[in-house]
């Protein structure tokens, strides 16, 4: 079943100060298949964000429809679960009350509200945190609590926009593998941006490919890596060597010295 | 955690000797300079006769009330300018239609906040407290208002994003997103606004009033005792600190600094 189908997308800014017309999306289309993973890739700029904005309703587009579950969304809403690059969490509720939050919108009385936020508390390993404030966590920790707030209401998709670039490259990893491992328990449809290559062929089932702006759809690629992946041997994994070589030439990047360069951690 | 909780007392302590050093300094400059130079008492008082107006004006009783009274119209005063003041400043921020219909009227007002209500304050209420409250409240209001509007505009977009998708009412995202989000400019506000507040009660002591420590000061002109001008000014100070340290200080630290390591830096 099509979990989430964006048709003919378009995007134009206007400046309001010079009235100048940015075409930020030319004509994106993508379907993402119930329980699938799909990255969106591209240059910076290619209006990744954009697109990712309009599903998530916060950006009306000027052209184009996106369909969830097949009617067409406006606005935001808890059927799309958002996981946001600066964590978004609200700095004045604890760990706890931020996971339940979702919840409470609901209208989920208290103690199933307990029950459930501890279940996802426990899920992301933010046990024994349940009390601490966003300010008291680090940028790892903050983003577990990202994703718990977004799983605990069980969105039909969960909408990420880069949500590690704010964190360093080793916790990077750890939480790339344990987003995945919560994914894999979940399936939850996932609609991920990124414009790091292998963070997108390590996570994905699927990765959209856009042009650089005005962006068009450039390719789709389809990530047959086993799953349960972890980055240990992905650098000798053949699938993932090859399709990483591919993105990285797609995206105009230097693939030998990029390679030869790498260590596995 | 227990070397914090060590360093805490000592570093409370040597906190407030900073505060205070100055006013020690200032109090020395004044025992010596006043006989040094022969002040008369016409122009300003010796230290020792404000500290002995000021046990004469304790003993008789009346220092009491004028104290009570005073701080009773500024709670009023700013109580009311708080209750009526945050919501409208919120909404005022929450709507760009609201604010772009309100805000212009705001600016107008700006100059003419507290003090400048005194006449029609007294036509309409009468002398007495009430007109004293309504000039307290008036000076109050607009920092207030202004304050709160602002700290809906300075909260994060991500925030209000992240509360939307999450299935937040209007009712729900007022009380649990902006009136928190706000509440760092609010206090800010308050802050500002109980200086107002203290400002407009003076005024309007002098004016509307027969009792207060504004009335008091102000009356002691007649009879040139400029030792009970100083205590009162002395005394506003002090109950201004003490309400900043008792109430602001507190809340503060109880909500924008609990959560949030960047901000009691910043501040
Ligand atoms: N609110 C806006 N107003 C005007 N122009 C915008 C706005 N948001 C984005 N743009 C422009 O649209 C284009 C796409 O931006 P977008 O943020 O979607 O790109 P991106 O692919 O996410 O980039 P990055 O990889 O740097 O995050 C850019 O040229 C950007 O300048
Ligand atoms: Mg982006």
């Amino acid at each position: 079943m099509t979990m989430l189908s964006v048709d003919q997308l378009n995007q134009v800014y206007v400046d309001t100060y010079t009235g100048e017309a940015t075409v930020a999306i030319e004509d994106v289309s993508f379907d993402v298949p119930e329980g699938q993973f799909v990255s969106v890739i591209g240059p910076s700029g290619c209006g990744k964000t954009t697109v990712l904005n309009i599903v998530a309703g916060f950006v009306d587009a000027t052209g184009g429809t996106v369909r969830l579950q097949g009617s067409p969304v406006s606005g935001p809403g808890p059927d799309r679960g958002v996981v946001f690059q600066d964590f978004a969490l609200f700095p004045w509720k604890t760990v706890e009350a931020n996971i339940a939050f979702g919840l409470k919108t609901q209208g989920v009385g208290k103690v199933e509200r307990r029950a459930k936020a501890q279940e996802m508390i426990d899920l992301v390993g933010l046990t024994g945190f349940e009390k601490k404030y966003p300010h008291e966590l680090s940028g790892g920790m903050r983003q577990r609590a990202g994703v718990a707030r977004v799983l605990a209401t069980e969105p039909a998709i969960m909408l990420m926009d880069e949500p590690f670039a704010s964190v360093d490259a080793q916790t990077r990893r750890v939480l790339q593998q344990e987003v995945l491992r919560i994914w894999e328990q979940r399936r939850t449809t996932v609609l991920f941006v990124t414009h790091d290559v292998d963070e997108a062929v390590f996570m994905s089932d699927r990765v959209v490919v856009l042009s650089p702006r005005p962006s068009t759809v450039r390719a789709d690629l389809s990530i047959q890596i086993p799953r349960p992946r972890s980055w240990t041997d992905m650098h000798t994994n053949t699938e993932f060597v090859r399709i990483r070589r591919e993105l990285m030439t797609m995206l105009g990047v230097e693939t030998g010295v990029e390679t030869g360069s790498r260590s596995a951690p | 955690m227990t070397v914090v909780e060590k360093l805490r007392p000592r570093a409370r302590a040597a906190s407030t000797a900073w505060f205070v050093s100055p006013f020690a300094v200032l109090l020395a400059v004044w025992l010596i300079a006043i006989p040094a130079f022969d002040v008369s008492a016409r122009t300003f008082p010796s230290a020792p006769a404000v500290w002995s107006a000021f046990v004469d004006l304790a003993t008789d009783g009346d220092l009491t009330s004028h104290v009570l009274t005073s701080l009773g119209r500024v709670f009023a005063g700013a109580g009311i300018a708080v209750v009526v003041g945050v919501p409208f400043g919120l909404l005022m921020g929450m709507s760009a239609g609201l604010s772009a219909f309100f805000a212009p009227l705001l600016r107008f007002s700006v100059a003419l906040a507290g003090i400048a209500w005194i006449p029609l304050a007294t036509l309409w209420l009468g002398y007495g407290n009430n007109a004293v409250v309504f000039v307290v409240f008036n000076a109050v209001f607009f920092a207030i208002v202004y304050n709160s509007m602002l700290g809906v505009r300075q909260t994060s977009t991500s925030l209000l994003r992240a509360a939307r998708s999450l299935g937040a009412s209007r009712w729900r995202m007022f009380w649990e997103i902006y009136l928190p989000g706000a509440l760092p400019n609010i206090v800010t506000g308050a802050r500002v606004g109980l200086g107002f507040a203290w400002r407009g009660l003076i005024a309007a002591e002098i004016i509307a009033t027969s009792t207060g420590l504004g009335y008091t000061l102000f009356l002691a002109r007649q009879y040139y005792e400029t030792d009970v001008i100083i205590l009162m000014m002395i005394l506003i100070g002090i109950l201004w600190l003490i309400m900043d340290r008792l109430i602001l200080a507190p809340l503060e630290r109880r909500t924008v600094q609990r959560w949030s390591a960047e901000r009691r830096e910043r501040a």
